[in-house]
């Protein structure tokens, strides 16, 4: 039954993947990318803040520099699209092993500034190294495709595999040791260290994987938006954004950055459609009534719901 | 000479980021909450001013302790109302939830003042003092509103000093901040002493608001430039240590003033937040070195 | 466990639902409003974040032109009169969303024409998009030359190119002060004060001014002494210092705070903006500055205005305050699409467009004819300066009130 279902569902988010670049419009498909987006970032945090605990403000870090480091190669030599994103996701990874080791000997709230200041520090230097990245003038990235709903639907897909990918790495990493070891030192770092598990070790793996998901997924931004600028892609509330959506799908579960990454992008698309000028405000409001009312996010309101108290077999109904 | 002057201005600027940043250290002291709302609280506290100088002509300094009581009552009122209900969660979620009422706050008072940015214009103006007309060796300018900020920053901090150390709400704050668990096993509500630590948050945070109304252009977006010193200040005082925030914001202060002075103004940011990362690696205890508890 | 997977079961099929409703939606709006109801003009606007002090402006010049035109019953249309639609979305100060949002307002609401989003970046990343579709776009605030020779077809903009604003009023400082030597520059570091800095280093360059001082400060800069200290150590005789509003209100009380006696302040572009001398007081007097557009300009038009004067008034009778340039170039854009649509006498996108590049409309916001990429090049910018608390117009002699005065306390 479970299985079954759980394919079911699979294949209807399958089918209805495939089919929204044929029926919709370009707005609808662009905000579709935009969901992609969320869910890969949302995944890219799962992996350091979900599974390891540490509560990194790093996203903005990582995909700033995937954006800058696929901007600045495309724009240089003008090679392949794809080529150009890897860059931006080794570059992005290769940032987080550097400065992992250090910052993540870090706990708590230490952590978390020290992460959130990672992406200013990379934000002033990215702004003025002027001759590599034009500085405050920003970046542009000419479009390879001028015709605009291939264009639209390409990316759309690569935004796709990049959110399939990211969460299926999800799922690896926490099938496979690393998985195991990062779910200790969530647990109790000091406990794990007894063991023997390297924690260091796992939790710069960890964060390199977390930039590189972040990483590529800012590069594709930067060639699907065209233009970018320091303080865009380098943004704060790029980092907290995936922490808001892992939260509102439930911490600590695999499904969390894709269920919360749709109702996020659901939920701010509605206020801010709705609300001309006071749209932060209401969305603020409902970050604070989600942290207080559902500290667990979605997963205690699904089993809270009244038909989610009927089991599937029919069994004992708890009241 | 020059260098002298910068040094001056270093400090003095120092003196103005203290009095940004002393709540803010406390309420992460003791609360173990990071506070994203206090650049909020700050700006607030900046517009209260400046509306009680231009419309009922109440000289900002004279507001400080109006700005303060009206800002330890909306803390108090927070803390307790929400920020109350997730103490006990993890780091990340009351960083989230300090953010999600900063989103609110700062977007209400766009609404209700207006983008347009503000600045109080005291008349007469404070001036300054020409050290040269009295030392005539020495080419040195002071601004006068710039020291009394100052000065006012030390009184504060040492009037929360005093606080702590001689008042009985005072020793129940440094009781829950040394250990929560056991402090209530004494008997201390731990409810009602984080209400009242964070209001003395939002009360510095007002003060300062007050003080800089002068100083600074007062906007709705200033809120997160203080946020960002308060946080630089904390680890360079040392956490939670509330004389700590004095040696913390003229070292900020000094270090920006001379690292614009031999950079470029386009690099000083950057290297104070670079001197944060360090730090927090290498000395997480602050440039003095001590876990402080007051 | 098994009844909280089952759950988590259903919401997802209930969020698929959901998408799916969002996917196919949009496929029944229908399309038939076309010819006879309002004409919709799309207007991302940064209304909130770091730029929301001009998007608010920018949006109470496009409303008081909408107003204007329904009071008259619409832009006539070949005959028929067709009342104007805005459609409004906050961008949040984020360029990526300004083009985000550009792409919806062509595909989703159907826009017939645009209005772009703030300032020369915004612009430039929008235009794709405009470009994309062929949606004739008007450019309210972007005076930045790169923004314009992308080779776009769709993009016409009211904002003389940079220099025009340098030039002159470098011209006009050195005529006031021939035997002045040293100029210092402090500019902050984002694409349009920046770029401004750079243009009033080679004009000051030009006219044998040395520039003893240059620096770029970063964006969110809280304390400018340093700089201030080596300026006031160059003893330069004519200080430009470029920013946002805010910048340049601390800047200039920075500068007192340090006894800076300079011949000559010039600020790019606070001073054109009431706020600006309300939070300097005293220290605002005599500073120069110059914008694209000022109150004391006195332009007939053909516009639905009249006249410069007319369209203050009507301002100042609105919104309760003297209109700046940048609320006057929103106005601008107004009239401007609406006469081409009525000398084009249709709203088809290429008509208009044409109509648009063959210029030659006479605005209350001055002549506004375009150069071959689409920006402004027929009217002289004013220069301005406070004094006594007030803006007044020192060139061109057309539309001058005053004379440049020296010396800044």
């Amino acid at each position: 039954m479970k299985r079954t279902g759980g394919l079911l569902l699979l294949g209807l988010c399958a089918v209805v993947l495939v089919a929204l670049p044929f029926t919709s419009s370009n707005y609808i498909i662009r905000l579709a990318t935009f969901a992609a987006m969320y869910v890969a970032l949302a995944a890219s945090w799962n992996v350091i803040g979900g599974m390891a605990g540490y509560p990194s403000f790093a996203t903005a870090a990582f995909f700033g520099l995937g954006a800058y480091g696929a901007g600045v190669v495309l724009s240089k030599t003008g090679t392949f699209l794809v080529l150009g994103w890897l860059c931006g996701g080794v570059a992005a990874a290769l940032f987080a092993l550097l400065v992992g080791p250090a910052i993540l000997r870090l706990r708590g709230h230490y952590f978390a500034v020290a992460s959130l200041v990672t992406a200013v520090v990379l934000r002033e230097i990215i702004n003025s190294a002027t001759n590599l990245t034009g500085g405050g003038m920003g970046l542009n990235l000419p479009p390879r495709i001028s015709d605009v709903d291939l264009l639209a639907r390409q990316y759309y897909a690569v935004m796709v595999l990049l959110a399939v990918g990211a969460v299926g790495a999800g799922v690896l990493v926490s099938r496979a040791k690393i998985g195991w070891a990062l779910r200790c030192i969530e647990q109790n770092e000091d406990a794990a260290v007894v063991l023997g598990i390297d924690t260091l070790y796992y939790k710069t793996a960890a964060f390199a994987l977390s930039g590189l998901i972040a990483g590529i997924t800012g590069a594709v931004y930067a060639t699907w938006i065209g233009y970018i600028d320091p303080t865009d892609v380098f943004e704060d509330i790029l980092s907290v954004k995936p922490i808001v959506m892992v939260l509102i799908g439930g911490l600590g579960t695999l499904y969390a950055p894709v269920v919360g990454a749709l109702c996020f992008l659901l939920l701010e698309e509605l206020v801010w459609r709705n609300i001309l000028s006071f749209h932060a405000g209401v969305l603020g409001l409902l970050i604070v009534a989600l942290l207080v009312f559902l500290p667990g996010g979605l997963k205690d309101l699904a089993t809270r719901l009244p038909w989610a108290r009927r089991s599937p077999a029919g069994e004992a109904v708890r009241s | 000479m020059l260098a002298l002057q910068i040094l001056v201005n270093g400090i003095l600027l120092g003196g103005i980021y203290a009095s940004i940043a002393g709540g803010f250290s406390l309420v992460w002291g003791v609360l173990n909450v990071i506070n994203i709302l206090h650049g909020s609280f700050v700006v607030l506290g900046a517009y209260m001013a400046f509306f009680a100088y231009t419309l009922l002509g109440i000289h900002p300094y004279l507001f400080v302790p109006i700005a303060a009581l009206l800002l330890f009552a909306i803390g108090l009122a927070v803390q307790y109302a929400i920020v109350n209900r997730v103490i006990d969660a993890p780091v990340l979620v009351s960083l989230t939830l300090t953010f999600g009422l900063t989103l609110f706050l700062d977007n209400v008072m766009l609404n209700a003042f207006k983008a347009d940015f503000r600045k109080v214009n005291l008349r007469p103006p404070l001036g300054i003092i020409d050290v040269s007309d009295y030392l005539p060796a020495i080419d040195i300018i002071v601004p006068v509103d710039r020291l009394a900020s100052m000065a006012f920053a030390i009184l504060l901090v040492a009037l929360l000093y005093w606080l702590l150390r001689r008042t009985s709400i005072g020793r129940a704050i440094v009781a829950v901040r040394m250990d929560r668990y056991a402090a209530s096993l004494m008997g201390v509500d731990t409810r009602i002493i984080f209400a009242v630590t964070f209001g003395i948050g939002a009360a510095m945070a007002g003060a300062a608001g007050a003080l800089l109304s002068p100083i600074f252009p007062i906007s709705p977006l200033a809120s997160t430039a203080y946020l960002g010193k308060a946080f630089v200040i904390c680890i360079l005082g040392g956490l939670g240590s509330v004389t700590g925030v004095l040696v913390g914001g003229v070292a900020l202060g000094v270090l920006e003033s001379f690292g614009a002075y031999i950079f470029g103004p386009e690099h000083s940011l950057t290297l104070s937040f670079t001197l944060l990362i360090l730090l927090l690696i290498f000395r997480p205890t602050g440039l003095l070195g001590k876990r402080g508890f007051i | 466990m098994r009844d909280r997977t089952h759950a988590w079961m259903r919401l997802g099929q209930v969020l698929s639902l959901a998408i799916a409703l969002l996917a196919f939606g949009p496929l029944s709006r229908s399309l038939a409003q076309a010819q006879t109801g309002p004409i919709r003009v799309g207007a991302p606007l940064p209304l909130t974040g770091p730029l929301s002090p001009e998007g608010i402006k920018l949006q109470q010049g496009y409303e008081i032109w909408k107003d204007e035109v329904n009071a008259a019953g619409g832009i006539n249309v070949g005959g028929t009169k067709r009342p104007v639609e805005i459609v409004y979305y906050d961008y949040q100060s984020a360029t990526p969303k300004a083009v985000q949002l550009a792409e919806k307002l062509v595909t989703d609401d159907k826009v017939d024409f645009m209005f772009s989003p703030f300032g020369s970046g915004a612009t430039k990343a929008a235009s794709t998009v405009a470009e994309k579709y062929q949606i004739p776009t008007l450019a309210p605030t972007a005076s930045s030359v790169e923004v314009y020779d992308q080779g776009y077809k769709y993009l016409f903009g009211t904002f003389t190119p940079n220099d025009t604003l340098s030039e002159p009023l470098t011209e006009l400082i050195r005529a006031k002060m021939p035997n002045a030597k040293k100029v210092a520059i402090l500019a902050r570091n984002d694409l349009y004060p920046l770029a401004i800095g750079v243009e009033f280093e080679k004009s000051a360059k030009k006219r044998g001014f040395d520039v003893v001082y240059f620096e770029k400060y970063a964006i969110n800069t809280l304390d400018h002494a340093s700089a201030l200290t080596e300026i006031r150590n160059t003893k330069a005789d004519w200080i430009v210092a470029t920013g946002y509003t805010n910048d340049m209100i601390l800047v200039r009380k920075q500068m007192a705070d340090l006894g800076i006696k300079a011949q000559a302040i010039t600020m790019i572009n606070a001073p054109a903006y009431q706020e600006f001398i309300d939070a300097t007081g005293p220290l605002s007097e005599n500073v120069t500055s110059a914008g694209w557009w000022h109150p004391a300009a006195r332009y007939k038009s053909k516009d639905i205005f009249g006249s410069t004067e007319r369209y203050t008034e009507l301002f100042q009778k609105k919104f309760k305050y003297v209109p700046d340039y940048t609320a006057a170039t929103g106005s601008a854009v107004g009239v401007l699409l609406q006469m081409a649509i009525e000398r084009a006498g249709t709203t088809d996108r290429v008509k208009v467009r044409d109509a648009l590049a063959a210029g030659g409309y006479d605005t209350f916001f001055g002549p506004l004819s375009f150069t071959p990429a689409g920006q402004a090049i027929s009217y002289v910018p004013p220069i301005f300066q406070i004094q006594d608390g007030k803006t007044i117009v020192v060139a061109p002699d057309a539309v001058k009130s005053g004379d440049l005065k020296l010396g800044v306390r």
